[in-house]
């Protein structure tokens, strides 16, 4: 008795931790990260409330970029959809909201991606396999058709031919008689983490990012409400990175466009508040909610004090956030909704604007309407039945969450500074500097998992012997056949002059500098296709296959 | 004298970008002790026949996340066939649906892996397969 | 391993220019397998081809291309390819890349970055590992260059990680060394890099589309003309920019034009000599480890004389003579 009050009660709980058995391996993230037995107030010395947390609305935005968050309003449900025809793709969605989802997301099929038309023989097998596929205005139109697209937002996950496929909506919208004030979105354009990790590239870098900035300037002056970037962590992570590498490759990009839309003579406050950016929720909660804090905290304090911009709206980091395709298993797939519910949980922790849920089945094929549903449900029980949504910014002012944040935020400006020594962004992708780090940590976690230093449930721990299959969507082979026979009869009826007249107009642009929305929009009414657009674009930007090596 | 080391080719093809598998596997490979040439992206059925004949490869490693698979292995397989390359021990890997796997099987890929494979796996499967005939006799 | 008679029958196909059977060849080669027969059929070659009146002897340039890691070899050899073959020249190409002294595996990613049409005959690529670390050259290195001239290809191309640490092999066998370096930040070029320019025979001062790139060219320019550090010959210097596509024609010309001069012109035996020494005498400074500190600390310092220091380099570099793999077991033998 008398010994124990000698001692502190912190030397007490050190005497008990140094006795206990230690676990076989120290505890990290899933990262990699290593991570204290416990926090306290020591572990956040020189802490102050006021300067590193603020309040929710209010700068540096670490609690959140709105004073009341989901008490106001809560996130929107944005579940990605898309496969075959447009027409297959237009009656998913509807399908979606009358679920009760709040957004539309449009994924479109790898060919589109990659800036070639269904008739491409590149394409084959491909065409509406993993999106829907779109080649013309016409399948725009189908697409959206029925839909309302001022009152609905509408998400365009599409990078490479960003600008043609931003092109074919504004010309639909305005065929349409719609406002183009009022139309609300996101399109993805977010060609840097296409170099460093998802490979759907086809310019040089330069004159790709040029063509981002082209897409920023157009939307800020005439689609003010549009998004017209997300500037994405999500695939890097997909890659295999860790969650320091994509907090700090991210914002990285996201400074690289800012410089260059400012090069462009626009002010920063003029389009900085419309810059959205794209994140990842993984299975480790507190990694992935010190991430978003984390990134808002650097966002702002950059914003503000690099680049000058004074209004709040531009120093806000708001952001959509995808539970991580990586995690998902095709051993005992129905637990992959667990890990989704997890996930989800941490984005909405982290304070996410958007959310998207994977479903289950998306490791083994595209997702069942079965699957889809369940991973909606997910968010409603998240947002209705757990109570996460009744206080701002829950794990505000946990010692743990808070450490985290600030080894997060000074890890990254670490990156930063190792970016600026590669040259920039641009030389760190000439260089293999991003896909490199990437890919070291990629095969770290891997080694980690092969050896049993992580464990992963059904994979390398708590395997079953028999499994026993799922449901899972097929998609038939008519697709193709049907979008390719739909595209030539589109190319027979169009005026071949104008076509070419056209095309001549989009290389003139590339090669002046101008913006190129205008010559594409109009283009569009012509039924330029993607491929076409940007084979043109081609001729004068030239093709890039440079730094895919590791 | 020992063994040389195992010859294997890795490559993507068709148009999916996604590398994450295929550069864990080349690395997992070569500490392994294997040689690994990797083709990268984007490649097509043609050249990767055509790089796995220059190479005097033993193995070939198609991964395919696109989807295509049905697609595209069977051209890989005829090619490396009408080429003289049957001796060519070809795995697959990526997102395959658990009905495709027996398809591909009868055309003759030698296994298939599932994302998140681990690559001790993958490495025991390749040394225990038995190595092919050096030179296709015709006597 | 193949009977005798496979061997043969791979022989005869290679004679009948068949492609599988020269792959076959060059992995039997790399192994050090039936050497004698290889040996046998690369030297019947330039005879037959002669008689064919197709292939006169040495017409097939062998150059080598080397420089440090992620310089751009592989990317200069692709462009190199795209313009032989617009040329309608067939060439091949050995591209080596190190292998892991504890596993023995490697990584070989050369020929990702040399387009080839799947359907063009007239271009072979093939990855090496080489055992012997950084800078080695893969044995037996001129037996394949020999199997792929002897096949008919009218150039070959090495790649290689830095031949200069000192290798004369790389000029056994090639006709012409690229040496290729890039714009560098910082201040000076290393003494290392000094080191490799004297076995170099064409200089490219690569990605010449990145700053500085002048800059460097001035550096290399006024290296080669240090007095003692080059010999009397020419070594042209060139910018080169692969990603922009530009001075690969003229790169080109300059190895026609070197290949055809005769031998001694491009290397002097001096400066070969010079090379030699200067590497024997660095690797004897590093296999001397933490001692080389202690001494250049010394030295430095005012402790130990000039010729204090070079004695004890010198005793290192004699001991390294001695060493069991100076000489090569196959060439003892013969
Ligand atoms: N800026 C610029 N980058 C280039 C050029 N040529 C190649 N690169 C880049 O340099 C990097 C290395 O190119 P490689 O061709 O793989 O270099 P390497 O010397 O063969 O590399 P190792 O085989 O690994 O030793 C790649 O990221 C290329 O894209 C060029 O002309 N300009
Ligand atoms: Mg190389």
């Amino acid at each position: 008795m008398s010994t124990a009050t000698e001692r502190s009660a912190k030397e007490r709980w050190e005497q008990e931790v140094a006795q206990a058995k230690p676990r076989p391996q120290p505890p990290t993230t899933v990262s990699g990260v290593p991570i204290e037995p416990l926090y306290t107030p020591e572990s956040l010395p020189d802490f102050d409330y006021e300067t590193e947390l603020g309040y929710p609305g209010q700068y540096p935005f670490t609690r959140g970029v709105h004073a009341t968050m989901y008490r106001g309003r809560l996130w929107t449900m944005r579940q990605f959809a898309g496969f075959g025809t447009p027409r297959q793709t237009n009656q998913r969605f509807k399908f979606l909201l009358e679920k009760g989802q709040t957004g539309l997301s449009t994924a479109f099929d790898l060919p589109t991606l990659m800036g070639l038309d269904s008739d491409d023989p590149r394409a084959v097998g491909e065409v509406g396999r993993l999106g829907v596929a779109v080649s013309t205005l016409d399948d725009i139109r189908q697409l959206y058709d029925g839909i309302d697209l001022e009152q609905v937002s509408v998400s365009m996950t599409i990078n490479a031919p960003a600008i043609v496929i931003m092109a074919f909506y504004l010309a639909n919208a305005q065929n349409r008689g719609l406002d183009w004030q009022k139309l609300r979105g996101t399109i993805q354009n977010d060609i840097l983490k296409e170099f460093h990790a998802q490979n759907e590239f086809v310019f040089p870098p330069e004159p790709h990012v040029r063509l981002v900035i082209d897409v920023i300037e157009f939307c800020t002056r005439h689609v003010p409400q549009w998004n017209p970037v997300s500037i994405s962590g999500y695939h890097i992570r997909e890659a295999g990175s860790t969650a320091v590498q994509e907090l700090a490759f991210t914002l990285a990009d996201g400074f690289h466009y800012v410089e260059q839309t400012m090069a462009r003579g626009l002010a920063v406050d003029d389009f900085a508040g419309r810059l959205s950016f794209f994140f990842n929720a993984h299975n480790d909660i507190f990694e992935e909610v010190a991430k978003y804090r984390a990134a808002r905290l650097l966002w702002a304090e950059t914003m503000r004090h690099t680049y000058g911009a004074s209004k709040e709206a531009s120093w806000k980091l708001r952001f959509h956030c995808q539970t991580a395709g990586c995690s998902l298993q095709d051993k005992q797939p129905e637990v992959n909704l667990i890990r989704v519910a997890y996930q989800a949980l941490a984005g909405v922790l982290g304070g996410c604007q958007s959310l998207h849920t994977n479903s289950m089945d998306e490791t083994l094929a595209l997702p069942t309407e079965h699957a889809v549903t369940l991973a909606l449900r997910t968010q409603q029980v998240l947002a209705y039945e757990t109570g996460v949504t009744n206080t701002v910014d829950p794990l505000g002012g946990s010692y743990f969450v808070e450490a985290l944040t600030r080894q997060m935020a000074e890890e990254a400006r670490r990156y930063f500074d190792r970016i600026q020594q590669e040259g920039g962004v641009i030389a760190g992708i000439e260089s293999g500097f991003f896909r490199r780090e990437i890919a070291e940590a990629a095969y770290a976690y891997q080694r980690d998992v092969d050896a049993g230093r992580k464990i992963i449930v059904g994979v390398n721990a708590f395997t079953e012997a028999e499994e026993k299959p799922i449901e899972i969507l097929v998609i038939d082979d008519t697709v193709e056949k049907e979008q390719i026979a739909a595209l030539r009869a589109i190319k027979t009826a169009r005026s071949q002059e104008e076509v070419r007249r056209h095309l001549d107009a989009i290389r003139r642009a590339a090669e002046s500098g101008e913006n190129l929305m205008p010559v594409l929009i109009e283009a569009a009414r012509a039924r330029v296709t993607v491929g076409e657009a940007m084979n043109a674009m081609a001729d004068v930007f030239g093709r890039y296959e440079g730094a895919a090596k590791w | 004298m020992t063994t040389p080391p195992i010859r294997i080719v890795l490559a993507k093809i068709g148009l999916d970008g996604h590398d994450r598998g295929i550069k864990v596997v080349a690395r997992g490979l070569r500490d392994a002790g294997f040689h690994v040439i990797y083709a990268g992206l984007w490649q097509t059925p043609e050249s990767v026949v055509r790089t796995v004949a220059d190479e005097d490869a033993d193995w070939l490693g198609l991964s395919i996340l696109s989807g295509a698979h049905m697609t595209l292995v069977p051209r890989v397989l005829h090619l490396l066939r009408t080429a003289g390359l049957e001796h060519v021990g070809v795995i697959v890997g990526g997102i395959i649906p658990e009905s495709d796997v027996p398809k591909l099987l009868d055309m003759g890929v030698a296994r298939v892996f599932g994302p998140g494979t681990p690559i001790p796996e993958i490495v025991d499967f390749l040394r225990s397969s038995p190595r092919r005939t050096p030179t296709p006799s015709v006597s | 391993m193949e009977t005798p008679r496979e061997i043969l029958e791979l022989v005869e196909r290679f004679r009948k220019r068949d492609r599988h059977a020269l792959s076959r060849l060059l992995s039997l080669t790399a192994r050090g397998e039936h050497l004698d027969v290889v040996r046998r059929l690369v030297q019947e070659h330039p005879a037959q081809a002669r008689k064919d009146g197709q292939h006169p002897e040495r017409v097939a340039p062998v150059v080598a291309v080397t420089g440090s890691p992620g310089v751009g070899k592989s990317t200069l050899v692709g462009r190199l390819i795209e313009a032989l073959r617009q040329e309608g020249r067939s060439v091949a190409v050995l591209a080596c890349d190190p292998q892991s002294p504890l596993t023995g595996g490697a990584l070989l990613g050369d020929r990702l970055r040399m387009p080839s049409r799947p359907d063009d005959e007239q271009v072979f690529i093939r990855s090496l590992a080489t055992p012997g670390g950084r800078g080695a050259i893969p044995e037996h290195i001129d037996l394949m260059v020999g199997l792929l001239k002897g096949f008919g290809f009218e150039w070959v191309i090495l790649e290689t990680v830095g031949a200069g640490q000192g290798e004369t092999a790389v000029h056994h066998v090639a006709d012409v060394v690229v040496l290729l370096v890039q714009p560098e930040a910082g201040d000076d070029i290393q003494w290392e890099k000094a080191g490799l320019l004297e076995v170099a025979d064409v200089i490219v001062v690569h990605k010449a589309d990145l700053p500085g790139a002048d800059r460097t060219e001035a550096q290399i320019r006024a290296m080669l003309n240090l007095p003692g550090l080059s010999g009397p010959r020419e070594v042209p210097v060139l910018r080169v920019s692969s990603a922009r596509q530009e001075g690969i024609q003229e790169l080109l010309r300059v190895l026609e034009e070197r290949v055809r001069q005769p031998r001694g012109l491009r290397v002097s035996a001096k400066s070969r000599l010079r090379a030699l020494v200067q590497d024997r005498i660095q690797q004897a400074i590093e296999s001397m480890g933490s001692r080389a500190e202690e001494l250049a600390q010394q030295w430095q310092e005012g402790g130990l004389s000039d010729d204090q220091v070079l004695r004890e380099v010198l005793a290192a570099a004699e001991k390294s003579l001695s060493a069991p793999f100076a000489a090569r077991p196959d060439e003892s033998a013969r």
